[in-house]
C-alpha cells in the first residue's frame, strides 16, 4: 500500500465516521455510535496498562471516580460540566498516583487479583456510601453537559471528539520513545531497568495516564444515561474491557478498537435471544483464547498471510502470522 | 424477529404435529395470502414493548414478566385484537433484557423507542432501569407502566411525562399493614430488620423502619452484601439485642426463604413478617416446614376468576413451577394498555394517556377494581392501587388473613 | 476500641458462641472443598478455573434431581450424584480445559467463557427461580443453651470426611505423589517417568470431584439455582489468595480462616464490617506477601 492510498484510506473513515449520523434518523444507532466510541475511550486506556504487562481488573473503579466525582462537581456544587469533567478526571488520576506505586510492584497474577479486589471495594465503597453516592439506587436525573447534548446525535459528536483525542494519544504515547520503553519493560524487566530505565516510576506514569481518561470516560457516560449507579462499574466492567482488548488481539491499539466495536455491538445484535447470546459469547471466549489468542487480529493476519500464500509464486517470502509485534 | 411469542410457539410444537407441519404450512400458506389481501385493510400489527432482566440474577423476574405480557398479547389477539381508529390491531411483543442496570434500561428503551418504534411499553422491573427508561420514553410521547419502588420513577420534574406504575409500593401498602400488626400482634416491640445493600433494600428499607418508628415500635436495621447465603451471624446478632419479630422485605425470595429457615435454625420462636416482597411460593419452597406461621404482604388472589385462567394457561405453556407475582401484574399491563387504546379509540399516545388516567375501577378479574392514587405522594395521580392483602403461611398454604381493598 | 469490645460481648453468650462455631465450621469446610480443588488445578496445571463454581452447581443439581425427582435417599444420592457429575465432567476435560494447560493467562478469560456458558446453559434448562433439596433432618441438637441443627452437623461431618480422604490419597497413594511432583516441577515429573496426560486426568477428576460435593452439601443447606456457582468461587478465589496460590495446606488454612472471620465479625459488627475486613486483609497480604501465607515465591 502507497503511502498516498493510506492516507486517502484515513482520510475516508474520518470523514465517514463524522457523516453516517446524518444518513439515518435511528436515534438508537446514534446511541450505539455513542456507546462504541465512550467504551473506546475505557478499552484504548486500559490497552495502555496491558502493553507494560499488566492486566488490570479495576478500570471501572477509575471510572467510578470520574463518573462521581463529575456528577457531584455539577449536582450538589451547582458547577458547570467542564469542571466537573475536570474534578472527575483528576479524582481519579489521583487514585491512580495512590495505588499505583504500590500495586504496580506487583506482577502478573497478583496484580490481577489485588486490581480486582481494589474494584470491589471502590463498588462496596459506592454502595454503603449512600449519603455522597445514592447507595446502589446512584444518582438520578444527571444533567447533560450542555442543553443540546439531549440528543443523541450531538452526543455522538462530542464523545468522537473525546475518543479521537484520548486515542490519538495513546496511540502517540505507544508510538514514541516512551513506547518504546514500554515494550522493553513488557519483553524483560530486569533488562529494562539494567538498561536505565526506571521501570515502576515508568509504569506509574503510564497507569495514572490510562487511569485519568478511563476518569474521563466515566464522566462522560454518566452525563450521557443521566442515571449513575454503582452496577455501572462493578468488575463485569472491568472484565469486559479486558475481554476487549483480549478478543481484538493485545498486541496492538487496534485490536482494542476492534474488541471494543465488537463486544457493543455484538449483545445489540443478538438482544432478542438473550440466554443464547451469554452461551454464544462464553463460547466465542473460549474458542479465541483455546486457538486464537491473538484474537481477531492474528485471525486477520493469518488469513491475509493464507491469500498472499495462495496468490504468490513458490518460494516467494511471505510475512509469518503473528511475527509482527 | 425479537417477539418472543414465535420462539415460544416453535417450542411447544409436539412431536406427533411436527410430522403435520409441511402439510399444514402450505395450506395455511395458501389461505393465509387470501386472507391476508382481504385483511390487510382491516388489520394491523401494533407492537408493544416491554423490557424486565432476562440475565443475572433478577432474571426470574424478567422471565415472569416477559411471559405475563406474552399470554395477554395471546389473549387479546385471540379475542380479536384491540379495534380503534376503525381498524383491528393485531398486538406484537417486543421483549428486550434490561440487565437489571441503568445503562441496560436505557440501551433497550433506545432500541425500542427509536428502532421498533414501540409507542406503549410495559415495564422494566426494577428502579434503576425505569429511571433510566422514562428519560427515554417521556421525551418521545411513549406510554410506559413501569415497576420499580424509587420514588423517584413518579415524583421527579418531568414537565409532559407518559409513565405510570403498574403497582403499590411500599409507601402505599406500609403504613395500613404496620398499624394492623400493631393492633393484631400485640407481643411485637422491637423488630429486626435485614436487608441486602442493593437498589431494592437500600429504597425499601430506610422508609420501612421510619414508618415502624411511627407507630412506636423499635427497629434494630443491618444490611448485608447482596449474594450473602449465609445469614446465622446477622441473625445471631440481632437475636442477642433481643429483637422479637423478624422482617425482611427488599430480599429477594429466595433470600428471605433461607433467612427464614435460618432464623428457625437458631431456636428464634417469635413472628417473622414482611410487609412487601410478595413471592411467598417461593419462599415456601426454600423454607419448608420452616415457612409455617411467616406472615407476608401479598397482592395475588389466585381464586379470583381470570387468576385462575391464567394460572392454568401458565402451567400449560411454561411447565409446572413457582409462579412470579410479576406475572399476573404484567398481563394486567398489557390489558390496561389495550384497554386504555380502546376507550380512545385511537393509537396516539396523548389520547391514550388520557383514557389511561381514566381506568379506575377497571377490572379483568385478577385484582379486582383498580384505582389511580398519588397525588399528594408524588404530584400525580399515576401509582396504580389495586387490593391487597397480609397472609399466613397454614400447613404449608398461603392462607389471606386481612384483605386491603383501595 | 470501648466499642469494639462492647461489641466482641455478644460472643460471649454461650448460645451465641456455639453457633458461631458450629457456623464456621460448616462455612470454612465447604470453602475448603471448593478451594482445594480450584487450587489442585492450578498447582498442576496452570489453570485458573473461573468455572469452578459452576461444577459446584451441577453437583447441587444432580443432588436435587436425585433425591427430589427419583426418591433416592440421601445417603446414596449424594456420592452417586457427584461420581456422577465428576465423571461426566471428564469429557468437559476433553473439550475444553485441555487446551489451557500450563497457559495461565489464557486459561483465565477462556474458562470464564465456559463458566457463562454453563450458567446460562443451566438457566434454559432449570430456570432461575432458588429450589430447595429437602433437608435430612429438621432436629436441633440442644446441649445446655447451645442449639446447633442436625443438618448442619452432617454437613461438617461430611466435608471433614472428604477432607480426611483427600489427605491420605494426596499423601498416600502413587497417584498423590506424582500429583505433588507434578505441582512442584512438570518437566522434572515427565522426565522422572510422570505420564502427565494421566496425572492432569486424575488431578481434574479430583478437583471437580470436591467442588460437586461441595455443591451439593451448600444446595442442602442453602438453596439450589443456576447461579449458585458465583459465590462459592468468589470465596474459594480468596481462599486461594490468602492461603497462596497453588498450596494446599494454604487452602485448608485460607478456607478456616475465611469461614471463621464471615462468622464471628458478622455476629460481632455486621455484613459490610465482615466484607471490608476480610478484602482489606487480602490486599494487604497481596501487596506484603503476594504468594500468601503458605505458598512459595517464585523465582
Amino acid at each position: 500500500m502507497t503511502k498516498a492510498t493510506k492516507t486517502g484510506l484515513w482520510a475516508l473513515g474520518g470523514i465517514a465516521l463524522v457523516v453516517w449520523p446524518w444518513l439515518t434518523e435511528d436515534k438508537f444507532l446514534h446511541h450505539v455510535g455513542v456507546l462504541i466510541l465512550l467504551t473506546a475511550i475505557g478499552a484504548s486506556s486500559l490497552h495502555l496498562i496491558v502493553r507494560t504487562g499488566h492486566v488490570s481488573l479495576c478500570h471501572a473503579a477509575f471510572m467510578a471516580f470520574g463518573a462521581y466525582g463529575s456528577v457531584l462537581t455539577v449536582m450538589r456544587l451547582g458547577l458547570p460540566w467542564p469542571v466537573g469533567l475536570l474534578v472527575g478526571t483528576a479524582a481519579a488520576a489521583s487514585l491512580a498516583a495512590m495505588i499505583g506505586p504500590i500495586v504496580l510492584r506487583l506482577t502478573g497474577k497478583y496484580f490481577v487479583l489485588i486490581t480486582f479486589l481494589i474494584g470491589e471495594v471502590v463498588r462496596m465503597a459506592i454502595v454503603e456510601n449512600v449519603a455522597l453516592t445514592g447507595g446502589s439506587n446512584g444518582i438520578f436525573n444527571v444533567p447533560p453537559p450542555a442543553e443540546i447534548f439531549l440528543s443523541n446525535r450531538a452526543y455522538y459528536y462530542l464523545a468522537l471528539a473525546f475518543a479521537v483525542l484520548s486515542i490519538g494519544l495513546c496511540a502517540r504515547i505507544l508510538g514514541s520513545e516512551f513506547g518504546r520503553a514500554m515494550n522493553a519493560i513488557k519483553d524483560g524487566e530486569r533488562l529494562a531497568e539494567c538498561s536505565g530505565v526506571p521501570v515502576v516510576r515508568f509504569k506509574v506514569m503510564v497507569f495514572i495516564i490510562a487511569c485519568a481518561l478511563a476518569g474521563m470516560q466515566g464522566s462522560l457516560m454518566a452525563h450521557y444515561n443521566k442515571v449513575l449507579s454503582p452496577e455501572n462499574f462493578s468488575g463485569i466492567i472491568s472484565l469486559n474491557l479486558v475481554v476487549m482488548n483480549v478478543i481484538g488481539g493485545m498486541s496492538s491499539l487496534a485490536g482494542a478498537l476492534i474488541g471494543t466495536v465488537f463486544m457493543v455491538m455484538l449483545p445489540e445484535l443478538l438482544r432478542g435471544w438473550v440466554n443464547l447470546q451469554q452461551i454464544f459469547f462464553g463460547a466465542i471466549l473460549f474458542a479465541t483464547m483455546a486457538f486464537m489468542p491473538g484474537g481477531i487480529i492474528e485471525a486477520a493476519r493469518r488469513i491475509g498471510a493464507l491469500l498472499r500464500t495462495v496468490r504468490a509464486p513458490a518460494g516467494a517470502p511471505v510475512a509469518r502470522p503473528g511475527a509482527a509485534e | 424477529m425479537a417477539a418472543t411469542g414465535t420462539v415460544a410457539k416453535g417450542e411447544e410444537t409436539p412431536v406427533a404435529s411436527k410430522l403435520m407441519k409441511p402439510i399444514r404450512a402450505a395450506l395455511l400458506g395458501g389461505a393465509f395470502w387470501a386472507a391476508a389481501s382481504v385483511a390487510a385493510y382491516a388489520q394491523e400489527a401494533l407492537k408493544i414493548g416491554g423490557m424486565g432482566p432476562l440475565s443475572g440474577g433478577g432474571t426470574s423476574w424478567g422471565l415472569a414478566a416477559q411471559r405475563g405480557m406474552d399470554l395477554a398479547v395471546n389473549d387479546i389477539n385471540a379475542a380479536g385484537g384491540i379495534k380503534a381508529e376503525g381498524k383491528t390491531y393485531k398486538l406484537e411483543l417486543v421483549f428486550y433484557d434490561d440487565l437489571y442496570t441503568a445503562q441496560g434500561g436505557k440501551a433497550a428503551t433506545e432500541r425500542l423507542v427509536n428502532q421498533d418504534k414501540v409507542k406503549f411499553i410495559v415495564g422494566p422491573v426494577g428502579s434503576p432501569p425505569a429511571l433510566a427508561a422514562i428519560s427515554v420514553t417521556n421525551p418521545a410521547k411513549v406510554i410506559a407502566l413501569t415497576n420499580g419502588y424509587a420514588p423517584g420513577v413518579l415524583k421527579n420534574d418531568t414537565k409532559d411525562p407518559y409513565n405510570f406504575r403498574l403497582y403499590n409500593t411500599n409507601l402505599e401498602f406500609g403504613p395500613p399493614i404496620i398499624k394492623w400488626i400493631k393492633e393484631n400482634l400485640k407481643e411485637v416491640k422491637k423488630i429486626g430488620l435485614l436487608a441486602p445493600n442493593d437498589a431494592v433494600g437500600q429504597a425499601v428499607a430506610k422508609p420501612l423502619a421510619a414508618d415502624y418508628e411511627k407507630e412506636g415500635f423499635q427497629v434494630v436495621l443491618d444490611f448485608f452484601e447482596r449474594g450473602t447465603k449465609e445469614f446465622t451471624p446477622l441473625i445471631l446478632r440481632m437475636m442477642a439485642q433481643k429483637v422479637d419479630a423478624f422482617e425482611f422485605d427488599g430480599n429477594s425470595p429466595g433470600d428471605a426463604g433461607l433467612m427464614l429457615k435460618q432464623i428457625r435454625q437458631a431456636g428464634f420462636k417469635g413472628k417473622v413478617f414482611q410487609v412487601g416482597g410478595p413471592a411467598v411460593d417461593e419462599i415456601i419452597e426454600i423454607a419448608g416446614p420452616a415457612a409455617e406461621g411467616f406472615m407476608t404482604y401479598d397482592f395475588i388472589d389466585w381464586d379470583m376468576p381470570k387468576a385462575k385462567v391464567l394460572r392454568e394457561a401458565y402451567i400449560a405453556k411454561y411447565g409446572k413451577g413457582i409462579i412470579s407475582p410479576f406475572m399476573p401484574a404484567f398481563y394486567h399491563g398489557v390489558y390496561m394498555v389495550a384497554e386504555a387504546i380502546k376507550r380512545a379509540d385511537s393509537v396516539d399516545t396523548a389520547k391514550v394517556r388520557t383514557a389511561m388516567e381514566g381506568l379506575s375501577g377497571f377490572d379483568i378479574g385478577i385484582y379486582g377494581p383498580v384505582k389511580w392514587i398519588g397525588k399528594e405522594t408524588y404530584g400525580v395521580n399515576r401509582q396504580l392501587m389495586m387490593q391487597y392483602f397480609f397472609s399466613e403461611v397454614k400447613g404449608g398454604k398461603i392462607v389471606k388473613i386481612k384483605k386491603f381493598t383501595p | 476500641m470501648l466499642d469494639v469490645l462492647s461489641r466482641l460481648d455478644i460472643l460471649l453468650n454461650p448460645t451465641v458462641l456455639g453457633q458461631v462455631v458450629v457456623n464456621g465450621i460448616s462455612l470454612s469446610a465447604i470453602y475448603i472443598l471448593v478451594a482445594l480443588g480450584f487450587t489442585l488445578l492450578f498447582g498442576i496445571m496452570r489453570v485458573v478455573n473461573f468455572a469452578h463454581g459452576e461444577f459446584a452447581m451441577l453437583g447441587a443439581f444432580a443432588f436435587y434431581h436425585l433425591t427430589k425427582d427419583f426418591n433416592w435417599p440421601w445417603m446414596i444420592a449424594l456420592p452417586v450424584g457427584v461420581v456422577g457429575v465428576a465423571a461426566a465432567s471428564l469429557f468437559l476435560e476433553w473439550l475444553v480445559f485441555r487446551w489451557f494447560y500450563q497457559r495461565m493467562f489464557e486459561s483465565m478469560i477462556g474458562l470464564l467463557g465456559l463458566n457463562m456458558m454453563l450458567i446460562y446453559g443451566g438457566v434454559l434448562i432449570w430456570d432461575t427461580h432458588e429450589r430447595n433439596i429437602p433437608a435430612v433432618s429438621q432436629d436441633v441438637f440442644m446441649a445446655g443453651d447451645v442449639i446447633i441443627p442436625i443438618d448442619r452437623l452432617i454437613v461438617v461431618v461430611i466435608a471433614l470426611a472428604a477432607l480426611a480422604a483427600f489427605y491420605v490419597f494426596i499423601r498416600h497413594t502413587r497417584a498423590g505423589l506424582a500429583m505433588r511432583a507434578a505441582a512442584q516441577d512438570v518437566e522434572t515429573a515427565e522426565t522422572q517417568g510422570v505420564d502427565t496426560r494421566w496425572i492432569y486426568r486424575v488431578a481434574f477428576f479430583v478437583a471437580i470431584l470436591l467442588a460437586a460435593l461441595a455443591g451439593s452439601l451448600w444446595g442442602q443447606i442453602y438453596a439450589v439455582s443456576p447461579h449458585l456457582g458465583e459465590r462459592p468461587l468468589m470465596m474459594a478465589f480468596i481462599v486461594v489468595i490468602l492461603g497462596g496460590m497453588g498450596s494446599i495446606p494454604g487452602a485448608a488454612l485460607g478456607g478456616a480462616l475465611l469461614g471463621f472471620t464471615e462468622s464471628v465479625v458478622g455476629t460481632a459488627f455486621g455484613a459490610a464490617a465482615s466484607a471490608f475486613l476480610s478484602f482489606g486483609v487480602v490486599i494487604l497480604l497481596l501487596v506484603f506477601r503476594p504468594w500468601g501465607i503458605l505458598g512459595t515465591p517464585e523465582s
